[in-house]
């Protein structure tokens, strides 16, 4: 069974602390929405969760392994996969080959002939199949973030997160996402899924993380957290007419 | 399609080769250049694999080309085999034979310790490929420590540390001439210290032909591995991490550990055609490592085509066969330009004019035209014919929203 | 008795408890769930200055870490280091002589107060555009040639200064030129790969101004007199002076000797730092450049011109290399590679003063000023002395990267 641990996790960036000891649990393939405004601190936390950061002080174990202290091809391994807010294709190198590298770095031993057929495959179900010899640069935005999911299917982790795959995508690119996180989560998987998309994360998530100032402040199923008042206080503040504001970049520790 | 494509390819190795090993045939009194020209094929072919495939800038491929030599001149200045013990030297027993070490301390010590040893005793110099290997193994060891000290952190560290650690092994074997002879050079045995025999004819340990096709059989060697590692999972793990650091670690690949990798196979690389490269000029001194040559040699990949290894050998050979042409000094009315410094004003002018307007080099696209960049034929005609498809399926990006108004 | 080879046993002895300290220690502190940030640091540094005694009390107790643990035990590793030292080379004029020792610190501190200077503008030009510059060591050298054409053979009668203010006015144009020419191109997209372009197009600027020189110049070296003949003057006058100053000589409380020409280097170097911190925090451009150099986005919004911040910066980069080659050409004789080493001893300054940060670079330049001054003054063999001058930078260069890679004041990742 899936288990993730995060135990009293913070990170401090030179005084601010952008993730100010958060604590939660997951088990078994649930379908996990994290919100909150800019600057809460989501990415962090994910960029925790993925090793890419390392906690200033609490742990992570994820199936009972302490992970925050591996670094981040050892977490993929243990598998935990994520995309990233800006899309991160390799992008001089075909779509094929960006398919090929999670898949050979998770099997040491195996050739690259074994893995084009599931490469062909996966491109198939996210519709870019046809792409597969162009160089990845040549993708259009939305193309880039399937492609960036078609890498996750190659690496196969058990807990995927996914970091703003609604933004800027055209509607019908989004049903594919859509089916995507559906699809993959009945096959077992778990997801923290974040977005701004609210409508979307409401009716997709079976369990709401909501992050304001660094601080956890409410976990629980989407009508719960819909009426938490710590909720609609971080969200809502004297400006209630905007209740989302719309997606702006983080900023990011160089 | 795409098996005209690769009929074509072999054939263009093949015709190359065959080129290269007919050209001491075509230009005879030219053969220094051409053996110089192939060293430099090496090293812009191995450090285009570093850079161009592997995005890791270092600026000490010349001091590994250099440490490769040094090896193999120390060793043949300092290491004697000897079919008896000297009693006087550092030695080590290897069986029947010693292994004789004259150290600066004692520099004579073989010399004084001839009268004692018994009549018939062999003194060998260790034979040129031995040497010659050490100075790889050396040479990626170095790599080795410098790639796991500095390969952890940002590329631009990587820049900073080699350019800083070349300009320190230069200053260091400057300085210590007992040892190494310091700025007045280090002699090396020829490649062929008793001379080759091809057939019925006898060459002269002087003689360059047998040392060009000694250098044109490791830079087809080194070819052949590079093209190979290229082409392999490795291949693909540097090319991603040369895209993208962090993906390509979230997606498993362990990063630090194929960097490092690949620092130490193209230190390796580097230290061979050093070694092979003292053999044959037979007097090495420091300047092989100045920041000049290690200019060249970026400006010869680049021009060539830092993405491709084949670009980047071609454009060293043209690039070194130029320079050569440009030595004569040139006088245009009362001036006379003296060519031998400003032939390398030029090519410094040509590396940033071709990083500035020509990011693929100058060689490397004309390659790319006639294998069309390894894709099959029906993606190009497709990429011409709906060149905008693409974009339409999808709003332009995901980054419009968070551009700055 | 001496025992040369004492020291070499104690360096053994620091760099083995060092490395231990810095293996174990972090794995100690992860294992009581402790915050093990830096841990290795302070591991290596309990290790060399204590031993194995030190390591055992650090892992029973593993104390929150703090900068005076880190200054106390490093001063302490120091100290052996130095006791080692004097044991093994009892006669060396480093340990026999306070006075010489003194002398050669001041040195260092002035020119490393040059160093320092230098190293600000590379660190200016990194934090603003993000980018290390390899030919900042060409605008050193092009900063002492200009100065050289101007003083002796252009116009011998003006004044020296003069010819400070048209090195500097040179390098900065130069500096401008180059940043539209070939770096403009990187911020508006002209370029693929911005942080591999930017690393070879520098490098290559670098290799094009040395041969451009060397075809323009030759290679003989060039010397510049001194600026200034000091006036005689002892302060107080007759015996136990606590300041003598000759033309060429300045000699504080009869110990302490710097040459003139260094000192009025040092004096440039002052007016200029105080000049640069006059004009970043309290001029209007000064303010935007530091504006663009923490935040770009939000710069930009406020109606500063970034494009125009990174041409300001890198020219004004370039322009500090030059003016530290210009007071420095009265030092030391010129010629067109005098460049190299003076850039990489500006990457060993800005990796240890932490990337992008300002009094990091200068406390940085004062620092290796000294450790080169200690190292060239107490090296027996004069010869050697000289030659390994740089790699006392690179020592301290890979103690950093492997301690401390993000350097005394650089920003925590």
């Amino acid at each position: 069974m899936i288990k993730l641990d995060v135990n009293n996790v913070s990170k401090n960036f030179g005084g601010l602390l952008a993730v100010n000891h958060v604590s939660f649990q997951v088990r078994g393939p649930e379908l996990i929405g994290l919100i909150g405004p800019n600057g809460a601190g989501k990415t962090t936390l994910t960029n925790l969760l993925s090793g890419a950061l390392k906690p200033t002080s609490g742990t992570i174990y994820m199936n009972d392994q302490r992970i925050d202290v591996l670094p981040p091809y050892k977490i993929a391994a243990v598998g935990l996969g994520r995309t990233f807010q800006v899309t991160r294709a390799f992008r001089r190198m075909t779509v094929l080959e960006n398919l090929l590298v999670p898949a050979l770095a998770m099997h040491p031993a195996a050739r690259q002939g074994q893995f084009v057929k599931k490469a062909k495959e996966v491109a198939e179900f996210l519709t870019i199949d046809h792409l597969l010899n162009e160089y990845a640069r040549a993708l259009s935005g939305g193309q880039q973030k399937l492609l960036e999911l078609g890498r996750l299917l190659m690496l196969d982790p058990d807990f995927i997160i996914l970091d703003e795959p609604f933004a800027g995508v055209h509607p019908k690119l989004m049903e594919i996402i859509y089916d995507y996180i559906i699809q993959t989560n009945k096959n077992g998987k778990a997801f923290i899924i974040i977005s701004h998309d609210m409508e979307t994360i409401f009716t997709l998530s079976q369990r709401l993380l909501v992050m304001a100032f660094g601080k956890l402040i409410a976990d629980g199923p989407p009508e719960e957290v819909r009426k938490d008042p710590a909720v609609i206080e971080a969200y809502l503040g004297s400006d209630s007419d905007k209740p989302w504001q719309p997606v702006r970049r983080q900023a990011q520790p160089a | 399609m795409r098996k005209n494509i690769r009929t074509l390819k072999l054939l263009t190795w093949i015709l190359g080769t065959g080129f290269l090993i007919l050209l001491p045939f075509l230009i005879p009194t030219r053969m220094h250049v051409a053996v110089i020209a192939l060293y430099y094929a090496i090293l812009a072919s191995s450090w285009a694999l570093l850079a161009g495939y592997g995005g890791q800038f270092s600026f000490a491929h010349m001091a590994f080309a250099g440490i490769g030599a040094y090896t193999a001149g120390l060793i043949g200045k300092f290491i004697r085999i000897t079919s008896a013990p000297t009693g006087a030297c550092t030695e080590f027993s290897l069986g029947n034979w010693w292994l004789v070490i004259q150290d600066t301390a004692s520099p004579t010590c073989l010399e004084s310790a001839k009268a004692t040893m018994p009549l018939g005793t062999l003194i060998i110099k260790l034979p040129p490929w031995l040497d010659i290997t050490m100075g790889i193994l050396v040479g990626g060891l170095f790599g080795l420590l410098i790639g796991a000290l500095v390969l952890r952190l940002r590329r631009t560290y990587l820049a900073l540390f080699t350019i800083a650690f070349a300009e320190i092994l230069r200053t260091v074997i400057n300085a210590e001439r007992d040892v190494t002879g310091g700025p007045g050079g280090l002699k090396v045995a020829p490649l062929f210290p008793n001379g080759a025999s091809i057939g019925n004819h006898t060459f002269s340990p002087a003689d360059k032909l047998p040392s060009y096709f000694v250098m044109l059989a490791l830079f087809l060697l080194v070819m052949a591995l590079m093209y190979w590692l290229a082409g392999s999972r490795f291949g693909l793990f540097i090319r991603s991490i040369r895209e993208d650091e962090e993906a390509a670690a979230s997606l498993g690949v362990d990063v630090v550990r194929y960097k490092i990798l690949l620092f130490t196979v193209t230190a390796m690389i580097a230290a061979a055609a050093g070694g092979v490269y003292a053999h044959f000029v037979r007097v090495i001194a420091p300047n092989m490592m100045v920041i000049k040559e290690m200019s060249i040699v970026i400006a010869m990949a680049v021009i060539g085509g830092m993405e491709s290894l084949l670009g980047a050998a071609i454009g060293a050979i043209l690039i070194e066969f130029a320079l050569e042409q440009l030595r004569s000094n040139i006088t245009v009315g009362p001036f006379t330009l003296n060519m031998a410094d400003w032939r390398l004003v030029v090519f410094g002018g040509l590396l940033m004019l071709t990083l500035r307007f020509w990011g693929n080099g100058l060689i490397y696209p004309i390659i790319q035209r006639i294998t069309r960049g390894g894709v099959g034929e029906e993606t190009v005609a497709k990429r011409l014919q709906q060149p905008a498809a693409n974009d339409s399926s999808s709003l332009p990006d995901a980054e419009g929203p968070e551009s700055v108004p | 008795m001496t025992h040369p080879s004492i020291f070499w046993y104690t360096l053994l002895w620091l760099i083995l408890w060092g490395a231990i300290g810095a293996l174990i220690t972090p794995r100690v502190y992860a294992r009581k769930d402790k915050f093990t940030h830096q841990t290795a640091l302070l591991g290596s540094f309990i290790g060399a200055a204590l031993g194995p005694i030190g390591l055992i009390l650090l892992w029973i107790f593993t104390p929150q870490l703090t900068a005076k643990w880190l200054l106390g035990s490093g001063l302490i590793a120091l100290f052996w280091l130095a006791l080692a030292f004097a044991k093994a080379a009892p006669e060396n004029l480093c340990v026999t002589s306070g006075s010489f020792v003194a002398t050669q610190i001041a040195n260092g501190l002035v020119i490393g107060s040059i160093y320092g200077l230098m190293a600000l503008g590379l660190t200016l030009i990194f934090s603003i555009l993000g980018i290390v510059s390899f030919a900042h060591g060409e605008f050193y050298m092009l900063g002492g040639m200009v100065t050289y054409y101007f003083t002796q053979v252009w116009f011998p009668d003006l004044s020296p200064l003069l010819g400070v203010a048209a090195a500097a006015l040179f390098t900065f144009l130069l500096g401008a030129l180059f940043e539209l020419l070939f770096l403009r191109p990187m911020i508006t997209g002209q370029i693929e790969r911005p942080g591999e372009y930017a690393i070879l197009v520098t490098f290559g600027l670098a290799f094009f101004l040395q041969y451009t020189t060397l075809s323009l110049v030759g290679a003989s070296p060039k010397k510049v007199p001194r600026f200034f003949d000091y006036p005689k003057i002892t302060v107080p006058s007759g015996t136990g002076e606590i300041i003598k100053i000759t033309p060429g000589n300045l000699t504080f409380f009869d110990t302490i000797s710097i040459s003139s020409p260094r000192f009025t280097a040092l004096i440039i170097a002052l007016i200029l730092l105080f000049a640069l911190l006059y004009f970043l925090y309290k001029t209007w451009t000064g303010k935007a450049l530091r504006a663009v150099s923490q935040d770009r986005q939000a710069a930009a919004v406020t109606g500063i011109n970034p494009k125009r911040m990174n041409t300001l910066a890198f020219a004004l980069g370039g322009m500090l290399a030059g003016i530290s080659g210009a007071s420095l050409v009265q030092v030391f004789s010129w010629v067109p590679w005098v460049g190299i080493p003076a850039s990489s001893r500006s990457f060993v300054i800005i990796v240890l003063g932490g990337m992008g940060s300002l009094p990091g670079a200068f406390i940085g330049g004062l620092i290796l000023g000294v450790v080169e001054a200690l190292g060239a003054g107490c090296v027996p063999d004069p010869h050697r002395a000289a030659a390994y001058l740089p790699a006392y930078g690179m020592i301290i260069l890979v103690l950093v990267l492997l301690l401390k890679p993000t350097g005394l004041f650089g920003r925590e990742l």
